[in-house]
């Protein structure tokens, strides 16, 4: 710990640290030194102001930290989860929207017709013919899965720029206009 | 200046009218340095609310002596304080989201410590030995009852840290003396501690660094025992 970090904490002690210098200070990678140094001055206030001794001082901080780290562990922090949560959300759902747009847009793209034959002998055929919409919602509706092997390498450069512009519309809205995105996509019948 | 020379007398004076430094911040309305409207506390507490482990453990090494005081005057038994300190921090922080920030962390901490000990005595169909009002957490003077169960160890220790204590201070130099003083025991802020010491800010938050640190290498190894 550098001494602006604990010339921020001596702050800290003293009420007179900014927000800035404080989250710069939680933000240090190894806290328990900040910890530790906090606990000496504080020592020193209470020897000063209380006459305690440190000896006399009841150290409960270590178990604190064990039984909340044992709580976190075991179940979800009712305080902390909030932003350690909505991380992990995102990615599964970004897997499932892309999986979505893949399935509806890049179907209706090469023109799949369900009833007639299965995904896979959809796309390995080459019949990209232009459909009223409608119709073409009405047919790739029933999708289940998409086999994406067999592909001839025009599917592929498709399915590539597909991808490409989706990561990177995905990217502007923070994954929450993806399905709008897909759906698009398939409205339109491809690119 | 009078109020310079005052300070740089090392003496360890615990009242304001002593030192007379307080006289010469009239608007300051005797700012303690014990207060407990705190802004580092809300800050911290900002911190917590939003996930940060690290921001609650230096609120509990911040308050834990207090606590434990205020449990000790309900519980009498020492590992049972602890483990009702604990209780009370681990409550604090399960509720942290509750507090509103209408009174002092310190006081909403204080009914937390005191309910967590009289549900304790309650459980065991025990009739509270001792009361507190939480309107008394911010003039409590937490340490009264830790001290007086102090074994002779304890106190021959605490007079040798209370001597090392002012020699470390009196050893300091003056300008870093004067700063720490009049923040320690004066309760000044740095800006009122600036306008008396004739320079800027970041000065005297340096400065008062600075004797912090000294001090603290000072008394060195005697700080480092605890009881855990």
């Amino acid at each position: 710990m550098d001494d602006r970090l604990r010339e921020t904490l001596s702050a800290m002690m003293d009420d007179e640290a900014d927000e800035l210098s404080v989250r710069r200070l939680l933000s240090h990678e190894n806290q328990a030194d900040v910890c530790a140094q906090w606990q000496r001055w504080q020592g020193v206030h209470d020897l000063m102001h209380r006459g305690h001794s440190p000896a006399e001082v009841i150290d409960v901080s270590a178990a604190v930290r064990e039984e909340l780290d044992g709580r976190a562990r075991s179940q979800a922090p009712e305080v902390s989860g909030y932003r350690e949560l909505r991380r992990p959300w995102q990615w599964p759902a970004a897997v499932a929207m892309v999986a979505t747009a893949l399935l509806v847009g890049f179907g209706a793209g090469t023109g799949w017709d369900s009833g007639a034959a299965s995904p896979a002998d959809a796309m390995a055929s080459n019949s990209v013919t232009a459909k009223p919409v409608n119709e073409k919602l009405d047919k790739v509706a029933p999708v289940q899965e998409v086999a994406l092997h067999g592909l001839d390498e025009k599917q592929w450069e498709h399915m590539s720029r597909y991808l490409l512009e989706h990561a990177q519309h995905n990217s502007v809205g923070a994954g929450q206009g993806s399905v709008g995105y897909a759906r698009l996509v398939s409205a339109s019948g491809g690119y | 200046m009078n109020h310079q020379k005052l300070v740089s007398a090392g003496k360890l004076a615990t009242k304001p009218e002593l030192t007379g430094i307080s006289s010469m911040a009239p608007d300051n309305e005797k700012k303690q340095a014990d207060q407990p409207d705190s802004q580092t506390d809300l800050q911290l507490v900002r911190k917590v609310r939003n996930g940060d482990r690290a921001a609650f453990d230096l609120l509990v090494v911040k308050y834990q002596s207090r606590v434990a005081s205020i449990i000790s005057r309900y519980v009498y038994d020492s590992q049972e304080v602890m483990d009702l300190t604990q209780e009370a921090f681990i409550k604090a922080y399960r509720a942290i989201d509750r507090f509103r920030g209408d009174s002092a962390f310190y006081t909403w901490l204080y009914r937390i410590a005191v309910n967590t000990a009289k549900n304790h005595l309650e459980s065991r169909s025990r009739r509270p030995q001792g009361s507190a009002d939480s309107a008394e957490a911010e003039n409590f003077d937490g340490g009264r009852r830790l001290r007086d169960v102090a074994s002779p160890e304890r106190l021959l220790q605490r007079d040798q840290l209370q001597k090392e204590l002012s020699n470390a201070i009196a050893n300091l130099p003056e300008e870093l003396r004067s700063a720490f003083l009049l923040r320690e025991y004066d309760g000044l802020s740095y800006e009122d501690i600036a306008r008396i010491l004739e320079c800027p800010i970041g000065t005297v938050r340096s400065r008062i660094f600075r004797a912090r640190d000294a001090v603290d290498k000072h008394l060195g190894p005697l700080l480092n025992h605890s009881v855990t």
